[in-house]
């Protein structure tokens, strides 16, 4: 986390339109169709679900940050848009983008400790050999052409709340959108502040009745008041400034009137941010770990 | 991938220097001739890539100025990353030793080279980015008399928590009184303090607080601008590293120390030189410093000289090494 946004490498080399990261998957897909029809794999964003899970497994016993595996999702991302994930052995992928966001977010961990943790997780998957970890992670970094810092939307929520006299809850809340917003493309799609937008105003909008409980992700809290005609409620409070809402709504639907962000984007967010909510309960972490264990061991990807 | 260029588009020169995880070489790109500086990377298996090439590299991708010298390229080989730099002749180091009279510079030259470093120094403040090593070693001259700031190894960004940087930083002659004293919530300022005790060297030629210790240094500190005290600076005493033991020395003028300085110079110093962090000069103010206001007739003269020279040395078919900016 440094630098200005503006001008800096994640904007000008890794802010994708949707249409563009489509072609590249498709590019992607192109290259080895065979290999594509073999090993189905499930939906992206219940990849990222399991990905997720698994960082938060590895991390567990080191004091990492929360920032620190955002960036590591943020790697995982962005390599996976120059590389076919059928072609690499994603639990190797996933430790290294861990040890290097560690390296980068200064809360380095040792190479031995990191892959003695990632061996306890998934024997089958890592072997003892630290060299692969560090060949990995220059491949990472070359892939990513040493582009390395992350801008974060967790900075814009912790800015805003003063200025939008945001409550402990409404922020709890919003840290947790902000995680979840790192299981879909949105990362890949829209510059940190209208992400850090989305989730205050989903914080504020979609409050849910028993704050405080939300954990690290938010989607038990929200997902079934954002259903049940949420998503009317926003258009409503976005689309009429002197609407009835509540005076926190309106006094947040104001700011952004007055701002220069890009309030359709904002909306389309929060729309991926649902879609993301609804595909969730399909989720299956014993599913995920079945398809991408066969298609590691038959292409001898952990070799 | 930096697929656009290999090891062998460069011609690999002689030596320059050899640093904690790397070594520096002149090299020629064979392509257009011209001059670069390589830095190659070699991995450790026990690290991976290291953390200090990681963070420079990661850094200089993101900091564009003229007043920071520009990485170029990344070559990724077999176990190897070549980082290809802009080339700079020399370091103000070696720039004081061989160009100025018994290391000092003359005042046009040490004003041209303030404004450098304090335009360089604003916009990584200005980017959330400390330097946190600045050094004669880490700043680099090169023909133009343009300065730029070099090796971004122990730079860090200062995103969220500020509590927790190590205070093993900075060069001890040039570390900052509350990093010395164990502060680790240091800031932007710890830069400034570096950049008074550069331009102090400048005038003199010696460096300013040459410490040998933790504690030497301080004292060598506190001699020249005064024992601070819970009065001077409140909360001094809750530092790690305080002793109220410290012999209580007065301020002393720092203008004895330089004759050679101007009033607004002075000034200038002073408010970069102060104990307190929160009382040192930003470097956005200290651009805007009066001291610096004759500086478009200060850069007028140095080129002046400059081209002068350089019609000198044509007659040696320019390959004299630069001569002094006086």
């Amino acid at each position: 986390m440094a630098a200005n946004y503006w001008a800096s490498t994640q904007r000008r080399h890794w802010l994708f339109t949707r249409e563009k990261l489509a072609d590249i998957r498709d590019g992607l897909r192109e290259r080895d169709k065979v290999t594509h029809s073999q090993f189905p794999l499930p939906d992206q964003r219940l990849l990222n679900i399991y990905f997720n899970q698994q960082l938060i497994k590895l991390g567990k016993r080191m004091s990492t940050r929360q920032q620190a595996i955002a960036t590591a999702q943020v790697y995982l991302k962005r390599f996976y848009t120059k590389n076919e994930i059928r072609q690499t052995n994603p639990y190797l992928v996933l430790t290294t983008a861990f040890y290097l966001a560690c390296k980068m977010e200064e809360c380095p961990q040792h190479i031995r400790f990191v892959v003695g943790e990632a061996r306890g997780l998934w024997p089958e998957f890592i072997t003892h050999d630290v060299a692969k970890l560090g060949e990995c992670e220059f491949a990472l970094i070359s892939e990513m052409s040493s582009q390395l810092i992350v801008h974060h939307p967790y900075r814009t929520l912790t800015e805003l709340q003063t200025d939008l006299s945001l409550s402990s809850d409404e922020v709890a809340l919003g840290w947790s959108v902000i995680n979840d917003h790192y299981l879909t493309d949105l990362p890949l799609l829209h510059p940190p502040h209208v992400i850090g937008i989305m989730a205050i105003i989903i914080a504020v909008v979609f409050k849910p009745a028993h704050p405080g409980n939300f954990g690290n992700s938010a989607q038990s809290a929200l997902a079934a008041t954002m259903r049940d005609g949420g998503m009317n409620n926003l258009a409503y409070a976005l689309s009429d400034k002197t609407g009835p809402g509540a005076p926190r709504i309106h006094k947040l639907v104001q700011w952004l009137a007055e701002s220069d962000v890009d309030i359709k984007a904002v909306v389309e967010c929060t729309q991926e941010l649902l879609s993301l909510y609804e595909v969730w309960e399909q989720y299956s972490e014993k599913h995920c770990k079945e398809l991408i264990g066969r298609m590691v061991k038959s292409k001898n990807l952990d070799k | 991938m930096d697929k656009s260029q290999q090891p062998s588009s460069f011609q690999q020169l002689e030596k320059l220097g050899e640093g904690t995880y790397a070594t520096v070489f002149k090299g020629r790109n064979r392509q257009t001739g011209e001059m670069v500086a390589l830095k190659e990377i070699h991995l450790d298996s026990e690290e991976g890539t290291p953390s200090t090439a990681i963070r420079e590299i990661s850094l200089m991708k993101e900091l564009k100025h003229e007043s920071i010298v520009s990485l170029y390229d990344v070559i990724h080989t077999e176990n190897k990353l070549m980082l290809v730099f802009e080339f700079m002749d020399r370091d103000l180091k070696r720039y004081m030793d061989t160009r100025g009279d018994r290391g000092q510079l003359d005042p046009a030259t040490i004003k041209s080279f303030m404004h450098q470093l304090l335009k360089g120094i604003d916009f990584c403040h200005e980017n959330r980015v400390l330097h946190r090593d600045l050094k004669p070693q880490n700043l680099l001259i090169n023909k133009k008399g343009q300065l730029k700031l070099g090796d971004f190894g122990l730079a860090r960004a200062f995103g969220i928590p500020v509590n927790t940087f190590s205070n093993e930083v900075v060069t001890l002659w040039y570390r900052a009184p509350d990093v010395l004293l164990g502060s680790r919530t240091y800031n932007t300022s710890i830069d400034i303090w570096s950049a008074g005790c550069i331009m102090a060297e400048m005038y003199t030629g010696r460096p300013l607080f040459p410490g040998t210790t933790n504690e030497d240094q301080l004292m060598k500190i506190f001699r020249l601008m005064g024992t601070p005290s819970e009065r001077s600076w409140p909360g001094i005493s809750q530092l790690p590293e305080y002793k109220p033991t410290f012999h209580n020395y007065a301020t002393q003028n720092l203008g004895q120390i330089l004759p050679q300085i101007d009033q607004l110079g002075l000034d200038l110093l002073d408010r970069m030189l102060q104990l307190r962090p929160e009382m040192r000069i930003s470097a956005s103010d200290a651009l805007a410093h009066p001291w610096f206001h004759d500086l478009p007739q200060v850069q007028a003269q140095l080129q002046m000289q400059q081209q002068q020279q350089q019609q000198q040395m044509a007659g040696y078919g320019g390959m004299v090494p630069p001569q002094p900016a006086y």
